[in-house]
């Protein structure tokens, strides 16, 4: 099937989410416009207007109630879903990189970059406690004084997240306390993306150094590792099968392709178990910075440097591949 | 050792006990004796004779240094046979043993010169010898070990990481092999030695050479800064260079060492690295030469002396070139007033001219040997009275036949590119002016013409490859013609491809700040021409051999991957299995995040579920409306 092609923003792509039920998905990029799009025809719902720089994160509760997304104008905001209402604002000191809500909704966290002289921070603010967002006064701030965090999840029941760090660190933080539970280092460079399984037992990182690797979300243990060439900027996991997806830059030109009207960027598709590469999609025209899957497991997005947002069913095939073993 | 053979050396023993006494007297400040020397084997004259033979001496040991006393010892009316000299200073008398030892003066009297110190020297041997220590025996392990390797793979060197790591592979069908890799085995970059026996590595301090099962290191060259190295064909010479050791009064350099003993046999000046090696080896390893200025040096080994004790003078020699398959030199020399341009093939060692071909208007040539020295190319490139271009010409010298005779080939476009097939008569020729750029084959046929085979245009290339053994060719369009490649020209996306010869990819292997890639050269074969005949004859036989125990590893390999995912597989799902167990334990406290809501599956709320009708954008129709009249 053809992918649908979402041509919604005018710069890179920085992140897309599904809601819980994936009729949604969401994308935002350098560009201030925050895009809402239905996922079965590529039918654009509206745009959450507000923001006045590049948008990093963005993140839908579990309920397709609130919008949460992050900006390098130093603002972390709240939006009705249905109505694209901005329900509030957060000011902050450096730009939002990554934001999320935990699994009941209720709670919020960022974390804000290392600029300007202002450290890193993790902010934890109570939606059901008005007060905390209306006084900017979150219940718990976690300073991150070494590395900065580059992408950050909620823990499965909204006890802990698990943050990912610049020099490739990976650590969890009681949402409660704020104390360091579990550090781990298994990549050597910045992790630039990380993803919960469906059921949030474990999630698979995406990193700088060429590599994406799979760990349990309770205890950090290292499960899987998938390599390739080049720098990997976001991965996801399949719902429905032990399939990940891998998004980064381009692989080493293959000499005998001549075709100059497909773009040549490839999301790679491994498999879990024997850590194999089984399948590529080509299409974008720039290293692909963010991907998802659909739920459901039958097909997937992903947003390039290139501006687009590329929705892709599986063809039959998909669904019938296995491993000889 | 030389001593005990001359028959010079007892008259002078005898010489040295009767001037004993006169000895004792002298005083013993060491500036005085160490400037006089001894001549032997110089011829005995009657007092007719004498006053001639003075000069002669005189004329040609005066080359070294004004000579400020001089003694003649007499015996029956005839000189002895040997004369002392005396110079002004010690370095004069080190200066003439240097040059005039071994002069020959005629057919019988070839000069012995000696300091006179050094007879002192040897006569004060202690009478005890003491038995040199007996050296462990360095068990170097089988160096032509991967000769035997039962898949006859080649073997291959990788540099990547910038120079950081060193990795030799066998070049395995399927994916290389790894078989030693080290960190920082080298500072540079790496050789082999032309049949493959030793791998060299480059350090500030010298070379190391590696070879055998594990690499050990079997030899070291200890030259600070070397830069360049070349090795004889024969591998039993290595030559080193570094900018850094060269003072007036020790050449070092340039440096010749015995490979296997470490030893360094001579050491030379160098003005230029340019064009490197300086040094050419014949062959065989007999004889190595280098081109100065308007001479024509060739030394040979193991002495390391110069041929004759003497250089060619040969004036404007422009360039030299040694047969590979004889001792033979061809050189050639550009035009000098009247006498026209000529190439000359010179035998070694007795220097004796077997052919000379002369060339008119000639701008410059390039001299091309066949690998067999079966034949020798001469490119001419000519200006043509009364014309403005150059023009090119092919003479070929076809060296198996009596008094070598010479065809020639006119070129009629500019020439990119020659190169004879190895083991064959035929050679290609790039030429053209890009874009429109042809390669033309020719067979030099033994009835005394060339003829043209075939010509393919519209080539885009720059270089030719023609496959060690013959019978195949690459065309190749090179960006740059380096072999080694020390300047990272990319950051990213390093790697080296291997295809068959026909244009199958076989291998992509991506590396890290990849520098340089050499295979490991073969020794030539053991076998005769009449045992290769047969082998081509039965090479349906052996294929089929061959092609079984091919299918028979591809499915030892599915069987070992296939095994390997089993169990990867195995383990996967035992995590799963307790990652669900979890899971279903902490169904309760989602239910109660949620509201009590079950979020588990996403049917799991059907009563939930609403009906929507979507819209599929299927097509786009502009419809112009026709204007109002």
């Amino acid at each position: 099937m053809k992918p649908i092609l979402l041509q919604g923003h005018e710069r890179s792509i920085t992140q897309i989410k599904y809601n819980r039920e994936g009729d949604l998905l969401f994308t935002v990029a350098k560009d201030p416009i925050v895009n809402v799009w239905y996922s079965i025809n590529g039918e654009r719902l509206g745009t959450y207007n507000g923001h006045t720089g590049a948008v990093w994160c963005v993140d839908a509760d579990w309920d397709t109630r609130h919008v949460l997304t992050g900006s390098a104008d130093n603002s972390c905001r709240l939006w009705d879903c249905e109505t694209g209402k901005q329900l509030a604002l957060v000011k902050t000191n450096s730009a939002v990189r990554t934001c999320g809500f935990d699994f009941g909704g209720n709670i919020i966290m960022f974390s804000t970059d290392k600029q300007m002289g202002y450290q890193c921070f993790v902010s934890f603010f109570d939606l059901r406690d008005p007060s905390q967002i209306e006084s900017d006064e979150p219940y718990m701030k976690i300073p991150c004084n070494e590395s900065k965090i580059t992408s950050a999840v909620w823990g499965p029941l909204g006890e802990f997240i698990i943050a990912g760090h610049e020099n490739g660190e990976l650590n969890q933080f009681s949402a409660k306390s704020g104390e360091l539970l579990m550090n781990v280092k298994e990549h050597t460079k910045q992790i630039n993306d990380i993803q919960t399984s469906r059921d949030m037992t474990m999630f698979i990182t995406a990193s700088k150094d060429n590599s994406a690797k799979l760990f349990d979300s309770t205890t950090l243990e290292h499960q899987k590792s998938f390599r390739t060439e080049r720098p990997v900027n976001s991965a996801a996991l399949s719902p429905i099968f032990d399939h990940v997806v891998l998004g980064g830059g381009q692989e080493a030109m293959d000499v005998t392709t001549t075709s100059t009207r497909i773009g040549k960027f490839e999301a790679r598709f491994f498999h879990l178990g024997v850590e194999e590469e089984f399948g590529r999609i080509k299409g974008h025209f720039g290293p692909i910075n963010s991907v998802a899957f659909h739920p459901d497991g039958k097909s997937y997005s992903s947003g390039g440097e290139d501006g687009y947002v590329r929705i892709h069913y599986f063809d039959p095939q998909y669904f019938e591949f296995e491993f000889e073993a | 050792n030389d001593y005990v053979k001359e028959p010079g050396f007892f008259s002078l023993f005898l010489f040295a006990e009767l001037l004993g006494d006169v000895l004792k007297d002298q005083p013993q400040e060491a500036d005085g004796i160490d400037s006089v020397i001894v001549v032997d084997n110089v011829p005995q004259v009657g007092p007719d004779r004498l006053e001639k033979l003075k000069n002669v001496i005189h004329k040609i040991f005066s080359k070294f240094g004004k000579i400020t006393n001089e003694f003649y010892p007499e015996a029956d009316g005839k000189t002895k046979g040997y004369i002392f000299l005396e110079y002004m200073s010690p370095a004069h008398a080190v200066d003439a043993v240097k040059n005039a030892d071994g002069y020959k003066l005629d057919k019988q009297h070839t000069f012995r010169v000696n300091l006179f110190t050094d007879f002192d020297k040897y006569m004060t041997i202690s009478e005890e010898w003491d038995i040199p220590e007996k050296q462990p025996f360095k068990d170097l392990g089988n160096l032509r070990y991967w000769l035997e390797d039962p898949d006859c793979r080649d073997q291959y060197s990788v540099i990547f990481e910038s120079g950081d790591r060193t990795c030799i592979y066998w070049n395995d069908a399927k994916e290389p092999v790894a078989i030693e890799e080290r960190p920082r085995w080298t500072e540079t970059y790496v050789r082999w030695s032309p049949k493959g026996t030793y791998l060299a590595t480059f350090h500030q301090r010298g070379i190391a050479l590696w070879g055998g099962e594990k690499f050990k290191q079997i030899q070291r060259f200890s030259h600070q800064g070397v830069q360049l190295i070349d090795f004889s064909p024969c591998e039993r010479y290595l030559v080193t260079f570094s900018p850094l050791m060269d003072t007036q009064d020790d050449p070092q350099a340039i440096i010749i060492w015995d490979t296997l003993t470490g030893q360094k046999k001579r050491g030379f000046h160098c003005e230029s690295s340019a064009h490197w090696p300086i040094f050419k080896w014949s062959h065989d390893g007999k004889f190595f030469a280098r081109m100065t200025s308007d001479t024509l040096s060739i030394y040979e080994t193991p002495s390391m002396g110069l041929l004759d004790k003497k250089s060619l003078k040969i004036n404007g020699i422009k360039d030299f070139s040694w047969s590979p398959g004889g001792n033979i030199i061809a050189f050639w020399v550009p035009e000098d007033k009247d006498i026209p341009a000529r190439v000359t093939l010179m035998q070694l060692p007795s220097r004796q001219e077997i052919r000379v071909r002369n060339l008119f208007n000639v701008v410059d040539c390039k001299l091309h040997w066949q690998k067999n020295g079966d034949y020798l190319c001469v490119k001419v490139d000519r200006t043509p009275k009364g014309t403005q271009g150059v023009v090119t010409n092919f003479e070929i010298f076809r060296m198996r036949e009596k008094q070598v005779p010479v065809d020639v080939v006119e070129m009629k476009e500019s020439i990119i590119a020659f190169a004879w097939e190895p083991n064959g008569s035929k050679f290609a020729v790039l030429h053209g002016e890009p874009p429109r750029i042809s390669i033309s084959f020719y067979h030099v046929k033994n009835n005394g013409k060339i003829e043209l085979i075939k010509t393919f245009d519209k080539q885009q290339a720059n270089t030719i490859f023609w496959s060690p053994q013959g019978q195949f060719l690459v065309l190749a369009g090179l960006r740059r013609n380096s072999i080694l490649c020390l300047e990272v020209i990319h950051r990213v996306d390093n790697a080296y491809w291997l295809w068959t010869f026909q244009g199958r990819l076989l291998q992509k292997n991506n590396k890290d700040r990849f520098c340089q890639l050499l295979w490991r050269p073969r020794p030539p074969t053991l076998l005769s021409q009449d045992q290769i005949k047969q082998i081509k004859k039965d090479l349906k036989r052996y294929s089929k051999i061959f092609e079984q125990k091919d299918r028979l590893s591809q499915t030892k390999a599915s069987k070992e991957l296939v095994e390997r995912r089993r169990t990867m597989m195995e383990e996967f799902r035992k995590y799963r299995k307790m990652a669900q167990e979890l899971y279903l334990e902490q169904k309760n406290e989602r239910l109660e995040l949620r509201g009590g809501v079950d979020t588990d599956e996403l049917d799991s709320n059907v009563d939930d579920w609403e009906e929507e009708t979507v819209e599929f954008f299927i097509n786009e129709e502009i419809i112009t409306i026709a204007e109002p009249e």
